[in-house]
């Protein structure tokens, strides 16, 4: 993997760059992190919702659509996303790279130009954002909460999260709540978009072929007129457990719903990171783990079954797909290779396995940009950004003796489970 | 052995076409530069194959879901698990059925022959016991339950069975409980031995990969395969549909719809037909269309409305659909505007836009060696090429998208199908 360029602009606003000539495409996208809070989470969601609709050059949704695809079905997207406990919004293009227009035009120099219209010059109307764009960005927002529900592995993490971290402002659901969204005005959303341009830590990453100057240059300049302040990210580590907390809530599901939360007292930037990651993946982040070999196909007790690590805000999940009547029997043997793993029971293949499997899926990240840039994207809090390779030799260098250590740092803290309950007239 | 190499200019890029010995059809495609390898074993087998015959004998009839369960079930080798093996490679190894075909596959950025080695080994070696094919009925029923908790599934499927009354099409690929519980290891092995034939197969390698490391391989492992001959049997279908609206209930955050238009299905579609549809499909409903803003500005859809196409052999489907508060009267928009457009005409500049937009959005594919692996199968089951769809585009005329649109979309033929809390 290219190693990235990185350049400060400005305090607070880094511009990153990987040259790639191997791709059909190029990809530049902004991240903006503010503080997650409960209270400004749903605000900050609906800023990407309006933002992508229009701008002042394009007021006009279908006049925008028309656009992108006349760039030969370019893609702008905006997306919320939670980084322990803080919020990013993350704003991108991608479009065909220059050497393949059919009539030799600069689509990565109209892409780029369009990105920053697309933040920066907002279509407003007297002095706030349009009330009927409003209307619709919030019709939208609240399809997008709803629509989470639809699937349920997800509604139930989000749960399960809620449960867990109550108190703290990762609990937020990353889109915000719903009621909230009804009451925010068009003044209070300028606001918010103001204080975004203002205060909001800024990564910015170029993915491609072409030199990246323009885009670079179109960056620099616009923010050479905002007037900024510091933002005030922070992010919590809870290390310690007080007593489990045990939720059962019940819907009308063929398949219940089973996660499992614990504290890992190991969070970046801490030395043993590396290891819990690797430690996850003999555990449950394989299709040859403990959890898929023993839960899975052994006991047949799932369909998945998949233990997954935020090491930012160090937390483990096992999260599955189960049986309503085995939802016990499906704890008590997650919990069981769990313990194994705290006494040590792992084999060398195991741990070779997990490693060559982890290495496999960092160096596949390199095929694609938009891999490329989550890679990136991923460390922009950690103290320096690795390539693929440099990872890699760390997960390589990790002893058994670290995996049984990380592993004896889970405590459990969390039992969510969404049960399937027959319908009312099947009963 | 022939080895032919297809290139195209406008992509920059190169395949090579294998026909190997053994009767297996073998793709190879370089891509410089990166650093993984993916690799698809396939069969042209799905789960609408439910009643065939081999070499003019007797008419077999299969419970349904049985290529998925076989999929399952092929994993397991008298040696043990085949992930098992994978795990001593490092490769990222996976499976899935679909309505025509079933592929096995891995990406790996390191050890490729070691890998490549094992799923020659285990997709050419069945090994089905009564007590393994027991067990995996646990794990399917679960997974068939998983998928009649996703409202998107069972929007689908509900359609489907509504538009198709005999054609297996209209069965979730996984089957039943009930259906999947009379598989037996008999079952699976007279499927395995029809449709597991290097003549009715295909191998695609895409990545940092050259035609002589597959070959040296591929030589070794595959044995000469007699030239079977494979034929399935659809009941007859009626040209209309049995009913033009179907609902579901389950907890859904907002209701989801599918309106769906049965095609013409008497022949597989040809590439540039397929490239045609692709565009008319971008004018008609994408974000740039005049239907999209009107139902968006009113509230009927939101950004999740999409539209698809798919086809195979005895059928053929056109969709729209996506989340609505209000199905009905979203579906009654979308009718009216296809009316409308087919009395009107399609707009010409719209037309070099859609053009310009699935040009892009195809060569942008080009970038993903699973894309290209996964396309590449297709086309070669479907009798069509991989770079001559990207030609039929930059080639089409706004008469050849017309005239697609007058084939297309018959009201007669739509059905609705809703699912709601």
């Amino acid at each position: 993997m290219k190693e990235l360029i990185s350049e400060k602009l400005f305090d607070n606003i880094r511009f990153h760059t990987v040259r790639e000539e191997r791709f059909k495409t190029f990809r530049l996208s902004a991240a903006f992190y503010v503080p997650l809070s409960a209270d400004t989470v749903s605000k900050y969601a609906l800023l990407t919702r309006i933002l992508l609709r229009t701008c002042e050059k394009y007021p006009d949704f279908t006049a925008l659509s028309k656009k992108l695809s006349a760039l030969y079905g370019a893609t702008l997207s905006a997306d919320v996303f939670k980084a322990g406990d803080r919020l990013g919004l993350l704003f991108s293009v991608s479009g065909l790279d220059d050497r393949y227009a059919l009539n030799s035009e600069s689509v990565s120099k109209e892409l780029s130009q369009l990105l920053c219209e697309i933040i920066f010059r907002p279509k407003l109307k007297d002095g706030v954002f349009d009330l009927s764009e409003l209307a619709l960005a919030k019709r939208e927002l609240v399809d997008m909460i709803d629509s989470e529900f639809n699937d349920k592995r997800i509604y139930a993490l989000q749960r399960a999260t809620a449960v867990m971290c109550a108190g703290e402002p990762f609990a937020a659901p990353r889109l915000g709540a719903k009621d909230d969204v009804d009451t925010i005005s068009a003044e209070e959303l300028y606001t918010a978009w103001q204080k975004l341009i203002s205060s909001a830590r800024v990564e910015i990453f170029y993915v491609g072929e072409s030199a990246p100057d323009q885009a670079k240059e179109t960056f620099r300049n616009i923010f050479s007129e905002v007037k900024r302040e510091n933002p005030a990210l922070s992010n919590t580590v809870v290390r310690k457990v007080g007593e489990v907390k045990i939720v059962f809530e019940e819907m009308e599901l063929s398949q219940s719903k089973m996660i499992l939360g614990f504290r890992t007292d190991c969070a970046e930037p801490d030395d043993d990171v590396t290891a819990f990651r690797l430690m996850t993946a003999v555990l449950g982040g394989t299709a040859h783990s403990k959890l898929f070999n023993n839960v899975r196909e052994k006991l047949s007790l799932c369909y998945y079954c998949a233990a997954r690590y935020n090491r930012t805000k160090g937390i483990l999940t096992v999260d599955s797909g189960v049986e309503t009547d085995n939802i016990d029997k499906a704890k008590d043997a997650i919990l069981k290779e769990i313990e194994d793993m705290k006494n040590g029971i792992i084999t060398d293949f195991e741990i070779e396995s997990a490693k060559m499997s982890v290495i496999n899926s960092f160096n596949e990240m390199n095929d694609s940009a938009i891999a490329i840039e989550g890679w990136y994207l991923s460390q922009v809090f950690d103290q320096s950004m690795l390539t693929a390779e440099a990872l890699s030799e760390k997960i390589n260098a990790v002893t058994k003796d670290e995996i049984i250590s990380a592993a004896k740092k889970l405590s459990l803290d969390t039992v969510y489970a969404l049960k399937g309950v027959a319908k009312e007239d099947e009963v | 052995m022939n080895i032919k190499e297809i290139r195209s200019d406008r992509v920059g890029e190169s395949y090579f076409e294998i026909d190997h010995p053994s009767g297996l059809k073998i793709f190879v495609y370089p891509k410089e530069g990166y650093n993984s390898t993916y690799a698809i074993f396939g069969t042209h087998y799905g789960s609408i194959h439910n009643s065939f015959r081999k070499n003019g004998g007797d008419v077999i009839t299969v419970p349904d879901g049985i290529a998925h369960f076989l999929e399952h079930k092929l994993f397991e080798c008298e040696e043990g698990d085949a992930f098992a093996r994978y795990a001593k490679t490092g490769a990222n190894a996976n499976a899935y059925t679909s309505f025509d075909r079933t592929c096995y596959l891995f990406s790996c950025t390191d050890r490729f022959e070691e890998s490549f080695e094992i799923l020659l080994d285990f997709v050419t070696k069945p090994y089905f016991t009564d007590e393994t094919v027991q067990k995996e009925q646990g794990i399917i029923g679960q997974e068939i339950k998983m998928y009649d908790d996703s409202p998107d599934w069972c929007c689908m499927f509900n359609m489907l069975s509504k538009m198709y009354e005999h054609h297996p099409v209209r069965i979730d690929i996984a089957g039943t409980v009930d259906s999947i519980a009379k598989i037996t290891p008999d079952y699976l092995y007279s499927c395995y031995n029809t449709f597991y034939n290097l003549h009715n197969m295909a191998l695609t390698v895409v990545g940092n990969i050259d035609v002589d490391t597959v070959l040296s391989v591929a030589d070794r492992m595959l044995k000469k395969s007699e030239d079977n001959t494979v034929e399935s049997f659809f009941e007859e279908e009626p040209e209309g549909v049995s009913d033009h609206f179907v609902e579901q209930k389950m907890p859904v955050g907002l209701p989801i719809f599918n309106l769906g238009f049965k095609e013409k299905s008497d022949r597989l579609l040809t590439t540039e037909e397929i490239a045609y549809t692709d565009i008319l499909l971008v004018m008609l409903a994408s974000q740039n269309s005049p239907m999209y803003r009107d139902l968006l500005d009113s509230g009927l859809i939101n950004s999740s409305f999409s539209h698809e196409f798919f086809e195979g052999e005895g059928f053929c489907v056109t969709i729209f659909g996506g989340e609505s508060r209000e199905p009905e009267k979203a579906a009654e928009k979308i009718k009216e505007y296809i009316r409308k457009t087919k009395e009107q005409g399609l707009d010409p500049e719209d037309f070099e836009i859609a053009k310009r937009a699935v040009y892009g959005e195809n060569l942008a594919a080009f970038n993903s060696v699973a894309g290209i692996a996964n396309a590449m199968m297709d086309n070669y089951f479907s009798k069509r090429e991989l770079y001559s769809y990207i030609e039929a585009v930059a080639n089409a005329t706004f008469a050849d998208v017309s005239d697609r649109l007058n084939t297309l979309m018959n009201e007669d033929k739509a059905v609705l199908s809703v699912v709601r809390s």
